[in-house]
């Protein structure tokens, strides 16, 4: 009997929760400003469903697949900024491949295309290796996660030019258009190509026992060392994985638009994907984490988006109103707000206050 | 007795989710006393304070502080009025300077800036109030523990308290910075500051508070005037049991034909530790004696690879191994047990299942993954072997008390059936009960033919539970004694042995 009470104060006190809470609040005014908001439609010429539900969903794959790495780098304690500079190199490898034939042939058509296979997995190992690169500089050397990965993230970009000679590349090889326009199941190819990634990383990290190893040298890397948690190893993993997660949202990303673009693919990535964590409930400093909970706060970012650009708020005012919005939901998950709303429950009580 | 205390807390309660932390508890301090405040782990001794700093809010009861009732809401505002708190752990800021520390957020300003002249000086005054002679330019961290916490006293002394509460001040400091810990909690009570002690050394207690109150399982057990009672008492006060029943500990029995588990010869790494001989067989108890700083716990890294050694040979069960890091030594079934519980053992917001099921995973690795059913088993096993109190095996770590992390962390190592198990320290800052149970536990082990370092600064306990005792001074083996054989003089006077040398380290 008092265990149901303890169960709903339990609810309330969860991050998740109240992020939850914050995008129905977001979907209820959309729908009261626009009812037909919620409409979607099937299209026989495309094969696909219509609609701002799914193109929220499509929208936010690239973030969404980034944050999903990005919540174990948190986990760690650490950071990542260099994801947003490997979606641009990611998308540079993929269009050098694809117009292997550039220096013969000026507009794109006929050409004659690398094995395709090659324009996937190229990006793929390349932004692999450069992730193994941040975590031994992290793990080996002993940087700061964010020092360490700052180094990428300036000179990606970089790199990303010296691949294609500074060139911004297009293409029209209908395999490649697939991953960012095709579709499977009635929904965008980016809308699945998230939910394997996310199935993925989530039976990876909680059916074997990395989920806790990550948490556990996130809270104590001392401890979790003398119990025999081999932290570099775990620390090098979760760096290569979100590096090629990245990968794989740069050529969502340059599918997309079927062309490259070194200085302006992946910008503010790193931001969104950070946020879209902490919205979703993970600690900045470390320790516990959820991935379902980084699913939500990127959908949430993306709506946000979503709604700036349907009800014509000037786009100069974009940012300012998603920090807004932002606002109100970290607001509506912080410490405070959360105990009040949790007083149907006993009263809980913080540990650990000293005076300072 | 003056007829008004400085201090009187009266019938508080105290309820959390499923239990009753303090059940109509009356404390009172008063001016010019040292007043211990007793109770095994989760007696609600720390509840009671907490609740007189202001972290926990009371259900009832009533706080009477210098004649006015009061109510603290936090810490900061219990300090204002004159509370103050020096915690076990210290809480400073270990690259800041000793006077920056000592006023950290109350600095003497002249004209909008920091007199920092000011600072260093009247921080100099009041460290060498304490007898310590210190440049208070340097680094916090620069200091040994036993500074720090003085560092951490002065601190809190300077700010006009009333009342200073010492939450186990003693746990790392050795003998002589003990005393000096005393002499300055006696200057205090001169000058009619109410000092709360709490310690979990007996001795301690005796030799320098005046009365003391035993709580236990939340409800108050009385107040007596210290020189009323004997450690007898005391201790069956505490734990409700008689003491002898739970002291009642039988040494391992080691038989001489046993097989050698561990040999090591000349192990070291040059600038911590070199030339570590040892062999111990199967079943055997081997004490580590000798003063903080003497070379026990680095010896124990050392065999476990917490620290990798360059030098040197090591025989596990007869067959040469090479541990480089904990990993190798907990699949060549080591284990151990950290001294620093907080900084090196508990996993603090993953719960007790989770802690439990640690370093076995981690020897098996994460693609190897324990199911939940098997934690389960796993956690509620020890749990119940080890009598951890808690409502289940979901808690986290880090809301337990000491000595029932203490027994989590035991159970992380039990659960990897090591060969040799490593406690450095085990026993301290946890009560009389759970050190008894320790002991019993680590006996039993022996018995099942585990062979166990055991590395404590209490004499009393390495020499009523070792087969063996090894002496250690200054990174060097000193001596080495038979258990049976052995009194507290003779390790006494081994220890001490060209302890004038050893006295400037």
């Amino acid at each position: 009997m008092k265990k149901k009470s303890f169960n709903l104060s339990g609810v309330m006190q969860s991050k998740i929760t109240w992020a939850v809470v914050a995008e129905l609040l977001i979907l209820l005014v959309c729908f009261i400003i626009r009812p037909d908001f919620f409409s979607i439609k099937y299209q026989p010429a495309t094969g696909m469903l219509y609609g701002s539900l799914i193109d929220i969903l499509n929208r936010s794959a690239e973030i969404t697949i980034i944050a999903m790495g990005m919540t174990l780098v948190i986990a760690l304690g650490g950071t990542d900024l260099s994801v947003g500079s490997l979606v641009a190199l990611s998308g540079a490898l993929a269009l050098k491949f694809l117009r292997w034939d550039v220096l013969v042939y000026n507009t794109p058509g006929d050409y004659t295309v690398k094995p395709f296979i090659l324009v996937i997995l190229v990006p793929l190992a390349v932004c692999t290796l450069m992730g193994m690169f941040n975590g031994f500089m992290i793990s080996r050397i002993g940087m700061q996660p964010i020092i360490a990965t700052l180094i990428l993230m300036v000179c990606g970009r970089g790199i990303a030019q010296i691949v294609t000679n500074g060139k911004q590349f297009t293409t029209l090889y209908s395999p490649f258009r697939v991953i960012g326009q095709g579709s499977l199941f009635f929904l965008p190819m980016p809308i699945i190509i998230t939910a394997v990634v996310v199935i993925g990383v989530s039976l990876f990290v909680r059916k074997t026992a990395f989920g806790t190893m990550v948490e556990s040298v996130g809270i104590n890397p001392s401890a979790s060392r003398l119990s025999g948690i081999d932290s570099k190893k775990i620390i090098m993993i979760v760096f290569a994985l979100t590096a090629f997660l990245s990968a794989i949202s740069g050529l969502i990303t340059a599918s997309r638009v079927m062309s490259n673009d070194s200085n302006n693919f992946g910008i503010n990535f790193e931001m969104d994907a950070i946020l879209a964590v902490v919205i979703g409930g993970t600690n900045m400093s470390g320790g516990k984490f959820s991935l379902a909970g980084t699913v939500i706060g990127s959908i949430i970012i993306r709506t946000i988006v979503t709604f700036v650009y349907y009800f014509g708020i000037v786009s100069e005012a974009t940012m300012a109103f998603k920090a807004l919005i932002i606002i109100v939901v970290i607001v509506l998950q912080s410490e405070p707000v959360r105990k009040k709303m949790s007083k149907f429950g006993k009263k809980k009580v913080t540990g650990g206050v000293q005076h300072a | 007795m003056p007829d008004h205390s400085l201090l009187e807390m009266k019938g508080i309660e105290i309820e959390f989710p499923g239990v009753k932390a303090l059940d109509k508890v009356d404390f009172s301090v008063n001016a010019g006393e040292i007043h211990a405040l007793l109770g095994e782990n989760g007696a609600g001794k720390s509840t009671l304070i907490k609740c007189l700093t202001g972290v926990h809010h009371m259900d009832a009861g009533t706080i009477l502080f210098d004649g006015k009732e009061i109510r603290p809401t936090s810490p900061q505002e219990a300090f204002s009025m004159g509370i103050s708190t020096v915690y076990q752990e210290i809480n400073l800021c270990p690259n800041l300077t000793v006077a920056e520390n000592i006023f950290v957020g109350r600095q003497p300003m002249k004209g909008g800036m920091i007199n920092w002249k000011e600072i260093n000086r009247r921080a100099k005054e009041l460290m060498s109030r304490f007898h310590m002679d210190i440049d208070v330019t340097r680094p916090l961290n620069n200091y040994s523990t036993a500074i720090q916490q003085m560092v951490s006293i002065a601190r809190a002394v300077d700010i006009d308290a009333k009342i200073l509460i010492l939450d186990e001040p003693t746990s790392s400091l050795d003998d002589n910075e003990v005393q000096l810990l005393f002499n300055v909690m006696r200057e205090l009570k001169a000058e009619g500051m109410g000092i709360i002690f709490i310690t979990h050394f007996l001795d301690q207690i005796f030799a320098v508070s005046d009365r003391m109150t035993i709580l236990r399982n939340g409800t108050l057990v009385g107040t007596y005037n210290t020189t009323d009672i004997t450690k007898l008492q005391l201790v069956t006060l505490m734990i409700g049991k008689d003491i002898d029943v739970i002291f009642n500990l039988k040494r391992a029995h080691v038989d001489p034909n046993a097989p050698e588990m561990l040999r090591t010869e000349n192990l070291g790494t040059p600038g911590q530790i070199q030339n570590v001989n040892l062999s111990m067989k199967k079943g055997e108890l081997l004490g580590f004696a000798g003063l903080l700083g003497s070379g026990r716990t680095e010896t124990a890294e050392l065999i476990f690879g917490a620290v990798p050694a360059t030098e040197g040979t090591e025989d596990i069960n007869g067959k040469r191994v090479s541990i480089k890091k904990p990993l190798d030594a907990i699949k060549a079934k080591l284990a151990f047990c950290p001294e620093d519980r907080k900084r090196d053992g508990i996993i603090g917001d993953l719960s007790i299942r989770e802690n439990i099921a640690l370093a076995l995973q981690a020897r098996r690795g994460f693609l190897h993954p324990i199911s939940r059913q098997e934690q389960n088993e796993l956690a509620d096993k020890y749990i119940k072997l080890l009598s951890i109190a808690t409502p289940d095996a979901e808690k986290k770590i880090g809301d337990l008390s000491g000595g029932n992390q203490q027994k989590v962390i035991l159970a992380r190592w039990m659960a990897t059936q090591p060969d040799l198990l490593i406690l450095d320290e085990p026993t301290r800052g946890i009560d009389v009960g759970a050190k008894a149970e320790i002991q019993r536990l680590m006996l039993e082990m022996c018995n099942d033919g585990v062979s166990v370092i055991f590395i404590s600064s209490e004499l009393e306990e390495i020499i009523r539970c070792s087969n063996r005792i090894i002496v250690m001074r200054d990174g060097k083996k000193v001596g080495e004694v038979k258990g049976e054989e052995c009194t507290q003089q003779t390790l006494l006077s081994i220890i001490a042995e060209g302890e004038q040398e050893g006295a400037s380290a």
